[in-house]
């Protein structure tokens, strides 16, 4: 048997591990910064501080009590995270970016650095918040008792002590715990990794709790199916018919508001996040972590309101089931299951709070009341700001004590935490368009923000007081004076509704209309726009430097008082040190420039938030004689200019581009002409030599000399052959420049390139033998398909041989063939050891008319030869070319496609 | 490797499509007192949109690319 003074003790002992594992998962983190500490899955389970005891209790007495609407609670984070890609990864950019310690201080720094609205903020979060720390403190109570009472020997020391007593107790208790925790030091981050760390480890075990119990109520319930049909022969199926009401909608709503806007929620997904990436991890492993955490919630509560006995209380089923069941060990772990999850929201919900207050509230009244300038006292900022957030704690706490004392009669937890989640979500709209609306000004902000509170005080905080003050009943009747338009929960006459809908309809309608209108109808300060350039252009700039500051009478010496008093000694001399260093000047002779105060203003923000950071250097920064507003002028003036002559440039230079395009046209033309008359002279050239040879010979034969029949025999053979030659180089060049114009086309159809490589072998044998040359027959590829013309391809290979023999004046010549297929390409390589090309001509010799330097003098052709094979290479989508070879001599490389 | 553009553009669509999916009147269509199981279909529908939900945002983010680490934080 349980008794209470057990569970007591168990709980304080599992509060001692977790300080034990803050105190060194923070000693660890800051000894290695790789540590696993860092990784994404801590990061997600941290995240998981969402699900409080109101997912451990109250959703299954949620679940009892209106079916499927607990889930709403989970989906509508799910949807944020799996768009985490639009809206979280924007707002962690933006807080590593601007040092952001809060949603207060994303706003705040939003909008132009408004301290005002940074106060109004945090008044409605911790107002707003109370209820959901008293949701927390009623749970522990609740189950508490719920071990107590369910022996008659388990009161123990509690005997005596109401509910009342025991909250106070566990307050108390939370406050001294956070404070020992969560208060230890100022970091200049604002980062916990202790807390992280044991936030990390309760996320385990209210899961591990939560599942648990769920298998163990689905093996006693005889499996899902047992639970579910037994439930629907009791009468108390599920309720689904009208589950997707109005209702649906508002809660779904209202939960992607808290994921985002809840100050423990932003606290450990933007202001912890030590690395942008681990959003990729936690988009879909918080949903994951969710989902686990919702599977056996209806299990529980079908099978609770089956076995149970009538009027017992659903929200505790997660313990009295296993109690019931006389599973003690089980309802010890569920027991510290639910612990956890309300001890880690109670945690991190006031850390967060309570650096929106102190950062906020108390040090700006501080920088005000006290010359906190360079001329201050010498106590540091750091332990102040200490103070103030051990201060907040206890208020906080106080707070939703009180809360708890004044409501303790309403039974359900779920309703209680929708309060605060109608609370939070007013700041859900300013947040969206200080991320995305540029003109979103800030009166328009505050205005919106004030006017959805107040309608949520009146709609949704006021009537929760109904059942402790017949005067908030009479109201809830009646209506202020009588005022029956103005009752809370038919606002205007808008009656019928659920309380809980009409509440968020009205303060987020009214929200948003304010927040519109008054933006359309107000301007922007300076200092306010560049903030919203810098927040809703934040992926389109680099890391662009703001200098929000001009540089006015400021030192150095004066500007580190400042900052050793915020940032400890340590800190503020590295940062001097490392701008000294990197202006390459003596730390003492260190001139402040604009970027270096904007720089040190992030630093600043990120310990006492922006508007404060903003106001301590202003002290300091005075003396300028040019305002900000005149340096935006001057920036817009200068912006213009620079524009303007941007556009004069990108003019003169397209210019520049059609002037060297017209240039390059014309060169190409002369080149075009200069070569036809090049490849004229060069014919008239080649024709010349044979017609000259031709004339002189005729003449001789036509002259009635004494020619002996001999002579003239050998006179018209010459004729013939200079005739035979003559033809055969006007046959080339018209092939040549048939071949050029594309006029002279055959149909590529498969032939077998390996024989038409071996006719033209054939056909060269006789030239061969002639010249006395030795071939070399090397590796020869299978029969290949290639796309051409056969007899085409058999001329290549012929000139290719024909020159190979040519121009060979080696005393054993020698041509060495072979063909291959490489990887889709028939290839051919023809080389000879000859004197080879040189250097200089290996450019040329496909040109026309290029014939080599060696043997020319005693060569017939034009040198039309490897001009015409390249040509008719290149029809076959193939190659011709010079490469280094096997031999000494030149080596000719044919590559064709081989068909697949 | 589709371009960054088109991912981010699947990723618009799975969050509007999750919603849709999860709110009247789509999910009417699966509100009936049919039981699979034991289970209510409604249940399970509602279940097995979520579960689809963290698969293709898990893939989805496979596919997009990764930010550069040292844009975190210098010191």
């Amino acid at each position: 048997m349980l008794s209470a003074d057990f569970v007591i003790a168990t709980a304080v002992g599992y509060v001692c591990l977790l300080f034990v594992l803050a105190y060194f998962g923070d000693r660890r983190a800051r000894a290695n910064k790789k540590s696993f500490l860092h990784s994404p899955w801590v990061y997600t389970l941290s995240i998981s501080v969402y699900c409080t005891s109101w997912t451990f209790y109250g959703a299954v007495g949620n679940a009892a009590r209106s079916g499927l609407e607990f889930l709403t609670i989970y989906l509508g984070p799910t949807l944020v995270f799996v768009g985490w890609w639009f809206l979280l990864r924007r707002l962690v950019r933006i807080s590593h970016n601007q040092r952001l310690t809060s949603v207060a201080d994303l706003l705040s720094s939003r909008f132009g650095k408004s301290n005002r609205l940074a106060v109004l903020v945090t008044c409605i979060a911790v107002i707003g918040i109370a209820p959901y720390i008293a949701l927390q403190l009623k749970a522990v109570t609740s189950s508490i008792q719920a071990v107590a009472g369910s022996s008659e020997f388990g009161q123990g020391s509690l005997a005596g002590i109401d509910d009342v007593g025991l909250a106070f107790g566990i307050a108390a208790g939370m406050a001294l715990f956070t404070i020992l925790f969560g208060t230890r030091h100022v970091d200049a981050k604002e980062q916990h990794h202790g807390v992280v760390a044991a936030i990390a480890f309760e996320a385990v075990v209210k899961l591990t709790a939560l599942v648990a119990v769920g298998i163990f109520v689905v093996y006693v319930g005889g499996g899902f199916e047992a639970i579910f049909s037994r439930a629907a022969e009791m009468g108390v199926s599920t309720p689904t018919a009208n589950s997707f009401d109005d209702r649906w909608l508002t809660t779904l709503a209202l939960s992607v508001a808290a994921i985002v806007c809840l100050p423990r929620q932003f606290q450990v997904t933007v202001v912890e996040n030590s690395d942008e990436n681990h959003l990729r991890t936690a988009g879909w492993a918080f949903p994951a972590y969710m989902l686990l955490m919702s599977l056996f919630i209806l299990p529980i509560a079908m099978f609770g309101l089956t076995s149970m006995p009538a009027g017992s209380n659903p929200d505790m089923f997660a313990l009295t089931l296993p109690i019931s069941q006389g599973q003690d060990a089980l309802a010890l772990f569920a027991f510290i299951g639910g612990f956890s999850s309300a001890t880690s929201m109670i945690i991190l919900e006031s850390i967060a709070l309570s650096i929106m207050v102190s950062n906020h509230i108390i040090m700006p009244l501080v920088l005000r009341y006290s010359a906190v300038g360079p001329s201050g006292d010498g106590q540091g900022v750091s332990r102040l700001l200490l103070v103030a957030r051990r201060f907040s704690i206890v208020l906080i706490l106080s707070l939703g004590f009180f809360y708890f004392f004044f409501t303790r009669d309403s039974n359900a937890l779920a309703p209680i935490g929708l309060i605060s989640f109608t609370a939070i979500a007013q700041f859900f709209p300013v947040v969206l368009a200080a991320l995305f609306w540029r003109d979103a000004s800030l009166k328009a902000a505050t205005a919106a923000i004030a006017a959805g509170f107040v309608v949520w005080v009146w709609c949704s905080f006021l009537p929760s007081f109904e059942s402790v003050s017949p005067q908030v009943s009479l109201l809830l009747r009646e209506g202020p004076w009588g005022i029956g338009w103005l009752r809370p929960q038919a606002l205007f006459g808008l009656e019928g509704l659920d309380p809980l809908t009409h509440a968020a309809v009205w303060s987020l309608t009214i929200n948003v209309a304010t927040l519109t209108i008054v933006s359309l109808f107000t301007t922007q300060s300076a200092l306010e726009r560049i903030q919203a350039t810098l927040f809703v252009d934040v992926f389109r700039q680099g890391s662009a430097p703001q200098g929000n500051f001009v540089r006015g009478s400021a030192t150095a010496n004066d500007l580190f008082f400042v900052a050793e008093r915020v940032l400890g000694e340590r800190r503020a001399a590295a940062i001097f040190e490392t701008a000294a260093r990197e202006s390459g000047v003596d730390p003492d002779m260190l001139e402040p420039s604009s970027e270096f105060i904007g720089k040190l203003e992030r630093e600043l923000a990120g310990s006492i938030g922006a508007a404060s950071a903003h106001v301590m250097l202003s002290k300091v920064v005075s003396g300028s004689d040019v305002s900000l507003e005149e340096v935006m002028q001057m920036a817009e003036e200068n912006q213009q200019v620079i524009e303007y002559s941007q556009q004069l440039e990108k003019t003169s230079a397209e210019l520049r581009s059609t002037a060297q395009k017209l240039e390059d046209a014309n060169a190409q033309l002369r080149e075009l002409d200069s070569q036809k008359d090049e490849f004229l002279s060069q014919v008239s050239h080649e024709v010349r030599t044979p017609m000259t040879s031709i004339r002189s010979f005729s003449e001789i034969l036509l002259d009635p000399g004494d020619i002996d029949e001999g002579q003239k025999q050998h006179f018209v053979s010459t004729i013939h052959q200079e005739s035979l030659r003559l033809t055969k180089l006007l046959d080339e060049i018209l092939d040549l420049s048939a071949l050029e114009r594309g006029e002279r086309t055959w149909d590529n159809v498969p032939i077998d390139a390996e024989a038409a490589l071996d006719r033209a072998l054939r056909v060269c044998d006789g030239m061969l033998r002639q010249r006395g040359m030795r071939v070399e027959l090397g590796e020869r590829a299978p029969a290949t398909m290639v796309e051409g013309d056969a007899d085409r391809l058999c001329q290549v290979f012929i000139n290719l041989v024909s020159n190979a023999v040519k121009y060979n004046d080696a005393e054993a010549p020698v041509l060495r063939v072979t063909s291959s297929v490489k990887s889709g390409n028939y290839v051919v390589d023809i080389a000879d050891n000859g004197p080879g090309i040189p250097k200089a001509e290996r450019k040329l010799i496909f040109e026309k008319f290029a014939r080599g330097q060696h043997g020319a003098v005693e060569q017939s052709g034009a040198g039309l030869g490897l001009a015409i094979s390249r040509q008719i290479v290149a029809r076959m989508s193939g190659s011709l070319d010079l490469v280094p070879g096997p031999l000494p001599g030149a080596c000719f490389r044919v590559r064709l496609d081989v068909m697949p | 490797m589709a371009d960054r553009r088109k991912l981010e553009a699947g990723m618009a669509v799975l969050t509007i499509f999750g919603a849709l999916l999860l709110l009247p009147p789509l999910v009417y269509v699966f509100n009936q007192p049919i039981s699979h199981l034991g289970v209510p279909q409604i249940v399970i529908y509602l279940f097995a949109v979520w579960l689809l939900l963290i698969i293709a945002t898990a893939l989805l983010t496979r596919a997009l690319p990764r930010e550069d680490s040292s844009a975190a934080e210098d010191d």
